[in-house]
Formats: structure tokens, sequence, C-alpha cells
């Protein structure tokens, strides 16, 4: 569990994404999955798709950076 | 007034906070709203979904990420200037003031700057929808490396499309440029590279009429046979066939705009049919949209709205 970020190197989003989170002090593994492609299968299993970042926030699965949804998986205000 | 200001400018893409930098070194408190919620660009615009920048004097090379994130930190060095991610969405004129509604909050404004910018024009096939991020890719910076060695298309025929044709190469065993016209036209630089690239092979006078496949595309359908079958195998399909003009916040106040709804400015000041009202970059309507000449702009707006201000006495 915890929080993970499956992304590419220059997605703005993905970037988007971990800057989001390291400005709200959230730990997060973040998963390159260009190179990886037992990340991308995890990845496309968790989403059942292919677009990045996905997020997984304990188990919570979030396609795109969608400020809200991630605030409330995460309890923020 | 905590919320008031000399220059307001609804967007944060290279045009805006050029013009935030330049209307802070002019003295306006200067207040630039971005829009950063999933289904539109971060802080930046849409210079972030380019891989490589070489278009702009001083930097030879640098990703769009790279170069929006100094025009920030630049704008950004200004005291005068505010930079909120907020969307705004209402813009009401009373008087000589601008009132512009966010989702968080109201401001005033003297001077009201629109680099609003534009969106991703969808395809719109059978299909396009259903697959979307299951094949169906508008961001190929974002999305390529994970089409390794798979056959993709690329719709489209412009200097963008040219580039995600590029982009996607750089991973894909195949990339198939389908255009719609007699030939694909991108700058004379990138259609060498697309001419050099082995994995590129154009397809012209074609359009893609449907999208098929189960969980994920499998292939598209074209209006006329190519290599003797109308069937295309397909593992991903990017969509790079123009943009949308983001003006209805413009022309809800009045500001006049084109059959293409880009706002017609002055090219010298970047003035709108409305006073103290300005445009700049990719809503504005001028033939050549470069990061380059949206941020000449953001600058030119910048001086016209001080100007406006000292010549009507606002401050």
């Amino acid at each position: 569990m915890g929080v993970i970020i499956y992304g590419t190197s220059h997605c703005p989003w993905c970037h988007k994404t971990r800057e989001f989170l390291k400005e709200s002090k959230i730990k997060f593994k973040d998963i390159n999955v260009e190179d990886n492609e037992k990340a991308k299968k995890d990845m496309i299993k968790k989403s059942g798709q292919l677009g990045v970042p996905v997020i997984d926030i304990n188990g919570k699965i979030i396609v795109g950076f969608d400020e809200s949804a991630i605030r409330k998986a995460l309890k923020l205000k | 007034m905590k919320n008031q200001f000399d220059f307001i400018i609804i967007g944060a893409g290279g045009a805006g906070l050029a013009a935030a930098m330049y209307g802070a070194r002019l003295g306006l408190k200067t207040l630039c709203l971005g829009f950063s919620h999933g289904s539109e660009l971060p802080l930046g615009g849409v210079i972030t979904t380019t891989n490589v920048v070489e278009n702009y004097p001083g930097f030879i090379r640098l990703t769009g990420t790279e170069i929006a994130d100094k025009i920030r930190e630049h704008a950004q060095s200004y005291e005068l200037v505010t930079l909120k991610e907020e969307k705004a969405i209402e813009v009401k004129q009373n008087g000589k003031e601008f009132h512009v509604k966010t989702e968080n909050s109201n401001y005033i404004g003297k001077t009201i700057l629109f680099a609003t910018g534009t969106k991703w024009r969808k395809l719109d096939v059978p299909g396009s929808k259903e697959f979307e991020n299951k094949g169906v890719a508008y961001c190929a910076l974002c999305d390529s490396p994970l089409y390794k060695n798979k056959i993709v298309g690329v719709v489209g025929g412009s200097d963008a499309a040219a580039k995600d044709a590029m982009v996607i190469a750089e991973h894909a065993k195949k990339v198939y440029m389908i255009y719609r016209g007699e030939k694909i036209r991108p700058e004379p630089i990138n259609y060498e590279r697309i001419m050099a690239n082995k994995k590129i092979e154009i397809i012209n006078n074609t359009n893609v009429v449907e999208i098929k496949g189960k969980q994920f595309m499998e292939k598209v359908i074209l209006d006329k046979p190519y290599k003797g079958s109308k069937e295309l195998e397909l593992q991903g399909l990017f969509i790079a066939i123009g943009h949308i003009i983001i003006s209805d916040l413009a022309k809800a106040i009045g500001v006049k705009t084109n059959e293409k709804g880009e706002i017609i400015i002055d090219h010298k000041t970047a003035e709108t049919n409305l006073p103290g009202v300005f445009a700049a970059g990719d809503v504005a309507d001028k033939p050549f949209k470069q990061l380059i000449t949206g941020v000449a702009e953001g600058c030119t707006a910048a001086f016209s709205a001080y100007e406006y201000i000292s010549k009507n006495k606002l401050k």
C-alpha cells in the first residue's frame, strides 16, 4: 500500500503530479514505465488503460492529474 | 486592496507568463491565472507537451517543460506578480473595471489580458472516444513510450503532427502519418527529418473513419484503400488535428473574434476592440503561432496595458 505514480520521463502531467505530492509532503514511489515492461503491465492491469500518469493511492486508482480526486484520496484539504 | 489588480491575465502559458513578467517590470500589480486540473494544460501551457524546443533564441535545445519552468520562474521572481492555479469561469465589465470570477475567488482588474490559448481538437469518428487512452492518445510526449515496438498511427499533417511522429518513432516499430491533404506540411527542417526517418511512412489523401478493437484498439478503417486494404492494423493512434481556440470568456464581454474564434487584435498593440482588453498567444488572430511569437505579444500587451492605465489616469 502507499502512494505510487506510474509515469514517463517527459510527461508534463507526471511532472505536475510529482510536484504536487512533494509540495503536499506525501511520500510516494515513482515508477517510470518507459523501459519497465512489468511495471507497465501492472499499470494497465490496475487502470485498464494506457495513459499516464496513473496514481495508486492505497489501492484507489486515479488516471491523470485530477487534483480534487488526489486530495480526496489522501484526505488533504 | 488584496483582490484588486492593475493587470489581470487569464492563462499561464508562455504568452501569459511573459506578460506577467513585463507587467511587473512596468510597475503593474499583476495577477496571472492558470488552470491546472487534468483536462487542460499545466502551468506553462501547450509548450509543456513539446518534446524539444529548438526555436527559442538563447536556448539551443530544451524540453518544453524546461523552458516553461524558466519562463514561470522568471515571472514569479517579481513581487508584483501573483500566480494562481485557478480557473476563470466568468468575466464581466463594470465601467472601467473588469470582474473576474474563479472557482475559488473574485478579482477586480483595471485591464485584462486573454492568453487562454487552445485545447486539443478531438477526433470524432466511431471508436475514438471508446478507445481514448486505450490506444487513442493526444499527448505523444506523455504516452508514446508506452508503445515501444508497436505499430502506431498519427492523424494529421502539420508541424506538430510531424514532431509527434518523430517522438513516437523513438519508441515504436513503425509510424504511419495519416493525412487528409495532398502533402504533409511541417516546417522544412522537420519535413527533411520525417523523410529521412525509415520508421515513418506517410499516407496522404486519407482519413481515418473508424477505430476498432476489443479492450484496446487493434485497427483503423480508412476511407480509401492503402496498399490494397481499407483496414490498417495499429496498436496506437495519436491525434494531431489542430486545436480549438478558447475564447468564450472574451466573447462574453463583447470581444470580437474571427470565424475560427480567434480574438482579433491590433498587432502593434495586442489590443482588442474593447479598451483595456488585450489578447496574446495562440488565442489571438495570427498565422504563425510559436512560443516566441506568443511571448512577444504578451510583452506588447503588458506595455499597452501600462499605457492605457497611464493615459486614463487609473493609477
